[in-house]
């Protein structure tokens, strides 16, 4: 076992009208030493975030390493929370942020300048950053998108958003260059029996590919001010046997 | 003073993220474009189609009156680069040195606002529109500020977390006063005999009769999920009724 993947976040792939989702994929690895967070979530995880770490026995200084897949609203907001670590990221992705194309309405103008406090170590290409946990390029999503492999499992940010672009091959969501955004998706699928992808939880490669877990989440509705809150649950489970359920 | 709702507060949560959604309404005084509050940014893109649909572009926006900042107030603060950006002065100075267990407020605010161009409130109610009264509501943040706007309905308070749901005004008592709950009570008392429509920070606008909650805008949301790698998306839909 090279390192120890906990998810401290399972992505979901949802859409919605009205608002963007954005339940992107957080874990945290442990390997050869370091504790390593893939991925820090948009704000509205904040303090979910905290409170998950707390729970593991961390707080944010207990975190040496921070590596940001890109520099989306939904996935590098928290960032500034980890002061000690050294935060990975592509300098390309750096750069690109500064002053993010017109079309492009997942880059926070002002990502850059909030990350300005922090221990930032671009990275020019592919590295390991510890023994059996390596950085992938994955372009295509932003110019510099970026993955760990950790073992033959990928934590992959958006370079494989969901399950379902891995069982296409195709890339749906893509700022940068769809045709690298495709190749970045084969090439993620190729190295990796298990995938962390950045808005679904972890999946057998496949093919077929094949999910891991069950995913739930719950929605509370405080829409009555003076009577009962509702609640609606979100549930994807595997296929479970007609004569045994309910248990 | 014209008042339009552009999104209106979602009071839910799930035990994944928080929604953020908070009520972002557009002012106009024939002369004057007015955002109240800026929005999170997950809500980026539908502000600006709320706009559109107001025939305005972020750049049309003359003022930005920001209640507090909270980062699901304040995260879209930046496409407004035409516009005075209007700050409680008390809650500006507070962000050189934002308490630790404040995880409301992003360390990286400042950053947010660079490069706009701020105008600093101090602590004082004053018509500062015409129509349209600034009214200190701290409790829920250190400065937070709301508008007392008279429309030809009446007077509508445009209270945001100081007053988080209808349920507040229900109960009497602030149900998130973050940063000091004595004063938020006070400032939640303070509000709600300062009109008769309520625009809460996280629910729909109201108005308050005897106790009794009458909405007048409703919520109607829609999820889509691409649970099955191989099939169709799964749908799902939560809305508010009519009434309450």
């Amino acid at each position: 076992m090279p390192g120890d993947i906990t998810l401290l976040f399972p992505g979901c792939p949802a859409s919605a009208d009205g608002f963007w989702v954005g339940a992107t994929t957080v874990a945290l690895i442990r390997v050869d030493g370091r504790t390593i967070l893939f991925d820090t979530g948009p704000y509205a995880y904040r303090p979910l975030l905290l409170a998950r770490l707390k729970r593991l026995g961390l707080t944010p200084a207990d975190i040496d390493t921070v590596v940001l897949s890109h520099l989306h609203w939904d996935t590098a907001t928290n960032a500034d929370l980890f002061a000690n670590a050294e935060v990975i990221v592509h300098e390309r992705e750096l750069a690109y942020a500064e002053l993010p194309a017109a079309h492009d309405w997942a880059t926070p103008p002002y990502m850059t300048r909030a990350l300005g406090k922090l221990r930032l170590k671009p990275i020019a290409g592919e590295c390991d950053i510890a023994p059996g946990g390596r950085i992938l390029e994955l372009p295509g999503h932003t110019p510099g998108s970026i993955g760990l492999l950790v073992g033959r499992e990928i934590l992959a940010g958006d370079a494989v958003a969901c399950a379902r672009d891995a069982a296409r091959g195709r890339a749906a969501l893509w700022f940068s260059d769809g045709a690298q955004a495709d190749a970045s998706l084969a090439k993620a699928l190729s190295c990796a029996e298990v995938v962390y992808a950045g808005h679904d939880r972890p999946f057998r490669a496949g093919p077929p590919v094949a999910y891991l877990g069950d995913y739930a989440l719950r929605i509370r509705l405080f829409f009555d001010p003076v009577g009962m809150d509702q609640e609606i649950c979100i549930k994807a489970e595997r296929a479970r046997s007609f004569a045994t359920w309910p248990e | 003073m014209r008042l339009d709702l552009l999104i209106p507060g979602l009071s839910a949560k799930t035990d994944h993220f928080l929604f953020g959604i908070c009520t972002l309404v557009l002012l106009r005084d024939g002369k004057r474009t007015i955002l109240f509050d800026a929005g999170a940014y997950r809500v980026r893109g539908a502000l600006i189609a709320a706009l559109q649909s107001h025939g305005l572009a972020p750049d049309d926006i003359d003022v930005v009156y920001m209640s507090h900042l909270h980062w699901d107030h304040v995260e879209n603060v930046d496409l407004f680069r035409s516009a005075d950006i209007y700050v409680s002065r008390r809650e500006y100075e507070y962000t050189a040195a934002i308490a630790p267990s404040d995880w409301g407020t992003p360390p990286f605010v400042r950053e947010m606002l660079a490069g706009l161009r701020l105008v600093l409130l101090d602590d004082r109610e004053e018509e500062i529109f015409p129509g349209a009264r600034t009214i200190s509501l701290p409790g829920h943040s250190i400065g937070l500020q709301g508008l007392v706007v008279d429309t030809e309905q009446g007077k509508a308070v445009l209270a945001a977390d100081a007053l988080w749901s209808a349920r507040d005004a229900v109960r009497g008592k602030p149900d998130l006063a973050f940063y000091d709950f004595d004063q938020g009570l006070a400032s939640l008392t303070r509000l709600l005999n300062a009109g008769t429509i309520f625009y809460p920070g996280h629910d729909r606008p109201f108005r308050l009769e005897n106790g009794h909650v009458t909405y007048l805008a409703q919520n109607a949301y829609r999820l889509r999920v691409a649970f099955q790698p191989y099939g169709d998306d799964l749908e799902y839909a939560f809305a508010t009724e009519r009434g309450a």
